[in-house]
């Protein structure tokens, strides 16, 4: 099934693994798996979500003991999960979810996980700091070296876990989806550091979503679908981007219907959200709004631009009701919401779907239809009986999931055991069910795979059509161009430019910049 | 097998090991195994009027511990139930005394209500410390409890002294018989009708009202639930509030049943047994009552082998303490396994 790809270099490869199988109950995460990547390159492994290529990535590492099959690292054989041969054969792992330990500073975290040589027992904080300055500020990363891990932002901690691989002396680098919360500036300084390792002779298998992402940093590329290893290890050259996405998706992977959003009905030119003057206080990471000015249309999709970072956070935050506004108005639906507390603005017709999915948009031991029910659980209602029907909540629950086709066994699964793509699903299957004037969404595409992006999409168009209004935030430069009407883009808390399109992608880019004022 | 059922099963298993362990103590430290644990099972179950001590220990470790579950549901771990029982008591006590002359059923309507609100204002400080401040409710719950029991022991020794008493122990007047709700066996049928219909209300609640759901919502996930618009805030405080009223309520049903009159440390363990109980009872209602009934028979056991063997009651302390101790590893234990499937099933 797998075919050592291009010049074969001399001597053996980084990593053979053979007929690798791993099973979780009744699901098959990988199966009859046989894959070889030559030293000194930059694999790409792509797929979609749950195709198996976490799991792989786990077995390489001896994090996953495979049920079948075998793994050599460069030529040496390591004893299924067993975690120390393989960092002894120069294996280093960067994860998909953050495991630095939250109350540690940046300084003291790198310092207690990566291992480096050269440590001394004892440290006087700035001999830490100083130690550690040069590799954050080499990956892009702003983050102070005395903040505290819990007080980053996902995207600061997930540019702090790479540098925590990249300063082993690795000789293979595994990265699961290291660009999910990058920003585009940061991505490519990913890369260019990818590269410049590649060229000192370390091997790195990259996972990745996006296939632009891929073409721009990948030497081969290898596609798992449902387990099993369906193209490559490819050379980039040899393989066009229309092959490659059929390979990802399979056959018939391409039809997913769109879905009916209700929407309350509107005439066509009513402003359904009003920032104007907005300001608001600044926050950890972020610059707070200053006189933010900004209308969406019913029937429009009006996009925000901009570098994270710029006060993004800050104005979903404002418009939800859990940042306080300093100056100027909100309002929402033509009520002004200024002061109105979060439940109120939920109930005129606002709804989001946050940055953070897992941690603000699901509850995740809490099970799927409570999750789905959580709006219903908003205001009062006079007159009726205060004891709710339990089945009665269940059933609208599921009628909604399965509208929205996400895929689960029962309502009362936890939400923790979806996939991303169906998380985004079910989210919005909660925000979309009805009486939506305003939908604010806050990177709904991110990290998920290309069909669940898709329908996340046609999702939100859907939406325009049906009369709704779209706040659309996203660091994806594509996504905006394709979907908005309108494009503002956001620096230091302001809006500093508005588009109509057709969008030229240079003058965007350089508003967001800031070189435009 | 559900995962609740599974629970359930370890949690018996648990309690099962934790008399295993205790035995082998006390079989080590030279006391007959078997006399001892015939003396549990009469103490608890077979001695005259046994069953029923069994039962007025397990009511106010029922009430306390729905407090308990209540908070929890809510992400809050309320564990001064001993403080907010000695306030309600005390408040209950005050109105008796105050007004012995009224009509029975008004001033224990009357009393029992100060009580619940002694509870409430005593757990909602705690309360607001936590959701104002970020405050450890744990610790301030804690700190609260032990206030209580000296403003109890400030009272019983002070102004609420009997002062016809004699003795050493601090201690109240009686309340007038026609206020009490059950003879000294601390049982009777309205008891028991009460102690029922708060538990169907407090089930009710948690899972049959919207208030609940938030609760569980919030208790699951504040960030998601404050996204969601709910007040989170004034959610907490809710839950504090049911919380402590429910430990108050018990600190009156103990006045008007058994007590009759508050002695300075009456009842020590029973705010903290009532979180192992809650704990044992899987923070679910129904479970906590079967708990409840347990500890409430192993009280019961406790006070009454020291007639039968020569053991020290200390020494079933020791018990106690042992299934609180493998039951919180447990509870422990399956947060961290419940984290690590999370973490392996992703991707």
């Amino acid at each position: 099934m797998t075919a050592p790809s291009g010049p074969a270099p001399a001597g053996v490869p980084a990593v053979r693994c053979r007929s690798l199988g791993v099973s979780f109950g009744a699901v098959r995460a990988l199966h009859d798996v046989s894959l070889e990547l030559a030293p000194g390159r930059i694999h790409a492994l792509v797929g979609q979500n749950g195709a198996g290529k976490t799991t792989l990535a786990k077995v390489l590492g001896g994090l996953q003991v495979p049920d079948a099959g075998d793994v050599r690292i460069a030529g040496r054989d390591i004893p299924p999960g067993d975690v120390r041969a393989a960092k002894a054969a120069g294996l280093a792992m960067v994860h998909q979810h953050f495991s630095l330990p939250p109350s540690f500073t940046v300084a003291e975290a790198l310092e207690l996980t990566a291992a480096r040589p050269g440590g001394r027992a004892v440290y006087r904080r700035g001999d830490l700091q100083r130690r550690w300055q040069e590799d954050v500020a080499e990956i892009g990363g702003t983050a102070a070296l005395s903040t505290r891990i819990r007080d980053l932002p996902v995207e600061a901690r997930q540019s702090l876990e790479i540098v925590r691989a990249l300063a082993t002396e690795a000789r293979l680098l595994l990265l699961d989806e290291p660009t999910a919360l990058l920003t585009p500036v940061a991505i490519d300084s990913l890369f260019e550091r990818l590269r410049s390792l590649r060229d000192g002779g370390v091997t790195i298998l990259v996972v990745l979503h996006k296939l632009r992402e891929v073409a721009a940093v990948a030497d081969t590329v290898s596609v798992l679908r449902d387990g099993e290893l369906v193209l490559g290890p490819a050379e980039m050259s040899e393989v066009s981007q229309g092959r490659l996405s059929d390979a990802i998706v399979g056959p018939g992977g391409h039809a997913d219907s769109a879905v009916g959003v209700r929407a309350a009905a509107h005439e066509s030119t009513e402003t359904l959200l009003e920032l104007a003057g907005t300001s608001s206080s600044e926050s950890a990471f972020e610059p707070g709004l200053t006189a933010v000015d900004l209308r969406v249309e019913a029937g429009e999709i009006v996009g925000i631009a901009g570098v994270e970072g710029n006060g993004q956070r800050s104005l979903v935050s404002v418009i939800a009701g859990l940042t306080p506004v300093t100056e100027g108005t909100v309002r929402i639906g033509g009520d002004e919401v200024t002061a109105a507390a979060p439940a109120r603005r939920r109930l005129r017709g606002l709804r989001l779907v946050p940055f953070d999915r897992n941690a603000e948009g699901i509850s995740r031991s809490a099970p799927l239809w409570l999750n789905q029910s959580a709006l219903r659980l908003l205001g009062r209602r006079r007159g009726r009986s205060p004891l709710i029907s339990l089945r009665q909540y269940k059933r609208q629950a599921s009628e909604a999931m399965d509208l929205w086709r996400v895929r689960y066994d029962t309502a009362t699964q936890p939400a923790e055991s979806l996939s991303g793509g169906n998380v985004q699903r079910l989210i919005l299957s909660r925000e979309l069910a009805d009486g939506v004037e305003v939908l604010v969404a806050a990177q709904p595409t991110r990290g998920l795979d290309f069909a669940a992006t898709e329908f996340v999409r046609r999702s939100l168009r859907g939406l325009r059509e049906a009369g709704a209004g779209v706040l659309l935030v996203s660091s994806d430069l594509d996504e905006l161009f394709e979907l908005s009407d309108r494009l503002l883009v956001m620096y230091g808390g302001r809006i500093v430019a508005e588009f109509d399109g057709p969008y030229d992608r240079r003058a965007v880019g350089d508003a967001m910049t800031g070189a435009v004022r | 097998m559900t995962s609740g059922l599974r629970r359930a099963v370890w949690t018996v298993v648990l309690v099962v090991v934790s008399f295993l362990i205790t035995a082998l103590i006390l079989r080590v430290s030279g006391y007959s195994v078997g006399d001892v644990f015939s003396g549990i099972i009469q103490g608890a179950i077979t001695a005259t009027g046994a069953s029923t001590s069994s039962i007025r220990w397990a009511i106010p470790l029922l009430l306390i511990a729905l407090g308990v579950v209540v908070g929890f549901r809510a992400g809050f771990f309320n564990i001064g139930g001993q403080g907010q029982f000695y306030m309600g008591a005390c408040s209950a006590l005050a109105i008796s005394l105050g007004w012995r002359e009224g009509p029975a059923g008004l001033v224990i309507l009357c009393g029992t209500l100060a009580a619940m609100l002694a509870g409430v204002l005593w757990s909602l400080f705690p309360g607001w410390l936590r959701v104002r401040f970020g405050t450890d409710e744990v610790l301030t719950t804690l700190m609260m409890s032990f206030i209580g029991a000296l403003v109890l022991q400030y009272l019983t020794a002070g102004p609420m002294r009997n002062p016809q008493g004699t003795g050493q122990t601090a201690a109240s007047e009686r309340i007038p018989e026609a206020f009490r709700l059950t003879g000294g066996s601390g049982v009777s049928l309205t008891v028991l009708l009460l102690v029922a219909g708060v538990t169907v209300l407090v089930w009710l609640v948690l899972e049959r009202t919207r208030f609940g759901l938030t609760m569980t919502l919030v208790g699951r996930n504040a960030t998601m639930a404050r996204w969601q618009g709910i007040n989170v805030r004034r959610v907490g405080l809710g839950a504090f509030a049911l919380s402590g009223a429910l430990a108050g309520l018990a600190g009156a049903v103990e006045l008007y049943g058994p007590a009759a009159r508050l002695v300075t440390g009456f009842s020590p363990e029973v705010g903290f047994t009532a979180v192992v109980v809650a704990l044992v009872g899987l923070l679910n209602v129904w479970g906590t009552v079967v708990a409840a009934i347990f500890f409430g028979g192993l009280q019961a056991a406790i006070l009454f082998l020291p007639i039968v063997t020569d053991l020290p009651p200390p020494a079933l302390v020791l018990l106690h303490g042992m299934v609180a101790f493998l039951v919180t590893i447990k509870f422990r234990a399956v947060r961290r396994r419940r984290a690590a499937q999370t973490e392996a099933t992703a991707g």
